[in-house]
């Protein structure tokens, strides 16, 4: 007999009552709730459950009647076996099952990793946020529905940019940041594309002089991106 | 338990398995093997023939149907069929008034069998149970009878034998504690039996 020895930690006596079917509602839910903490009453009563399940090997033996088997067989033939169907079902479903379990686990996985990517410049964004610098709102041209919101820091080299609004980019293309000058040519401040819900949280290169900036806009580029802006101006700002 | 030494003769889950399959033939081989065993049993418990062979054949569609599932890990095919026998038996019994009021007037008897040979013989563990329980004194075994063959909560048993609940649920326990030490190196070579 698997040892449980403590009566006031273990139901002991509940136990033998459980495996009998003889507890009240309660007393079973208590047990139950016992059980599925305690590996040692679980193996307990599973050493119960076997000596019940012998019990009636002592009864005298009777002959069943002769009509039942008749009564069995008929309505054995009237219920063909439904955990055969299920079963065979499930058994030729295995594997494509699990193949479907594993790609919705992996794109699970992807859409979790990218949203926490997201979330998680959250904090360094705050920081930035905490200094000295330069609040930017870009807002849609060619893409009216899209917006971004750029954030610099005064002192230059360090920038965050939350853009909302835009549609995903086929392979080979990447959104561009352009910060253009009041005199030269424009700057790249950064490329990015957006997640399936057209959002994206990229980090800015800034010129470390903001006074020669005129205004920041966003354009779609060829990978890896152009030495110039090549596409319609999605989105703009003014600095 | 259930299974000859000769190779030919399936093993329990064998026929489960073919049963499973549609295979009648294989249900008719469970019933010969068990047919007897779970007829005594339901006997016991409701003590009508007319309602001991619906038990019957109610256990033995449910293990043709699906509506009961074998787990090996919980025991042999006879405990499992002997416990949809018993649920059954139990659940009959209560749902009838006038039977329920008939067990608690009316004590179950020890009736053991006589050591006589016949032809449940073919459990090598009958007379390992039945010396086992032989050995419970008479209180002990009459609250494990109370619950298993009365189907009786443990304050009914409690009220039936006019005893204090926590004597009824010592006796219940101690009486499993001593079967199991009895019992255990006969199980086990059973098991190993195949």
């Amino acid at each position: 007999m698997t040892a449980v020895s403590n009566d006031r930690d273990h139901p002991v006596d509940d136990l033998a009552s459980y495996a009998l079917g003889t507890l009240e509602a309660r007393e079973r839910s208590r047990v139950d709730a016992h059980l599925a903490a305690c590996d040692a009453c679980e193996r307990r009563l599973a050493d119960y459950r076997g000596v019940i399940g012998v019990l009636p090997l002592a009864l005298p033996a009777m002959p069943p009647p002769a009509a039942a088997w008749t009564a069995i067989q008929a309505a054995a033939r009237l219920r063909p076996p439904r955990v055969r169907r299920w079963r065979t079902v499930l058994y030729a479903a295995r594997w494509p099952a699990v193949a479907a379990v594993l790609v919705a686990v992996v794109g699970w996985n992807i859409a979790l990793q990218r949203e926490l990517a997201w979330y998680a410049r959250g904090p360094q964004v705050e920081a930035l946020s905490r200094r000295p610098g330069r609040m930017v709102i870009l807002k849609g041209v060619a893409a009216p529905a899209a917006n971004a919101r750029m954030f610099i820091a005064a002192d230059g080299g360090h920038g965050h940019m939350a853009i909302t609004g835009l549609t995903r980019l086929p392979k080979g293309r990447t959104y561009q940041v352009w910060f253009i000058r009041v005199q030269g040519s424009p700057l790249v401040g950064g490329a990015f594309d957006v997640d399936t819900r057209g959002r994206a949280w990229v980090s800015i290169d800034p010129p470390a002089n903001l006074d020669d900036l005129r205004t920041v806009t966003v354009t779609e580029e060829p990978v890896p991106g152009s030495a110039v802006p090549t596409g319609a101006t999605l989105l703009d700002g003014r600095l | 338990m259930g299974r000859a030494a000769a190779g030919d003769i399936p093993a329990d889950p064998d026929l489960l398995r073919r049963m499973r399959q549609g295979d009648e033939s294989a249900l008719e081989m469970l019933y010969a093997r068990y047919g007897g065993l779970v007829y005594s049993l339901a006997m016991r418990i409701v003590g009508d023939p007319e309602l001991a062979r619906e038990v019957l054949q109610d256990t033995f569609l449910r293990s043709w149907d699906g509506r009961a599932t074998y787990d090996p890990h919980r025991g042999r095919v006879a405990w499992w069929l002997m416990g949809i026998a018993r649920n059954g038996a139990i659940d009959l019994l209560r749902s009838r008034p006038h039977q329920a009021r008939l067990r608690e007037r009316e004590r179950l008897s020890v009736d053991l069998p006589a050591d006589e040979k016949d032809t449940a013989e073919v459990f090598g563990l009958r007379r390992d149970v039945m010396n086992a329980l032989r050995t419970l004194p008479t209180v002990q075994r009459e609250a494990i009878e109370l619950a298993y063959y009365g189907g009786m909560t443990q304050t009914e048993i409690a009220r039936v034998l006019n005893e204090p609940l926590g004597t009824v649920k010592s006796r219940m326990r101690e009486a499993l504690d001593r079967l199991h030490g009895l019992l255990t190196p006969a199980m086990k070579r059973d098991v190993e039996a195949g």
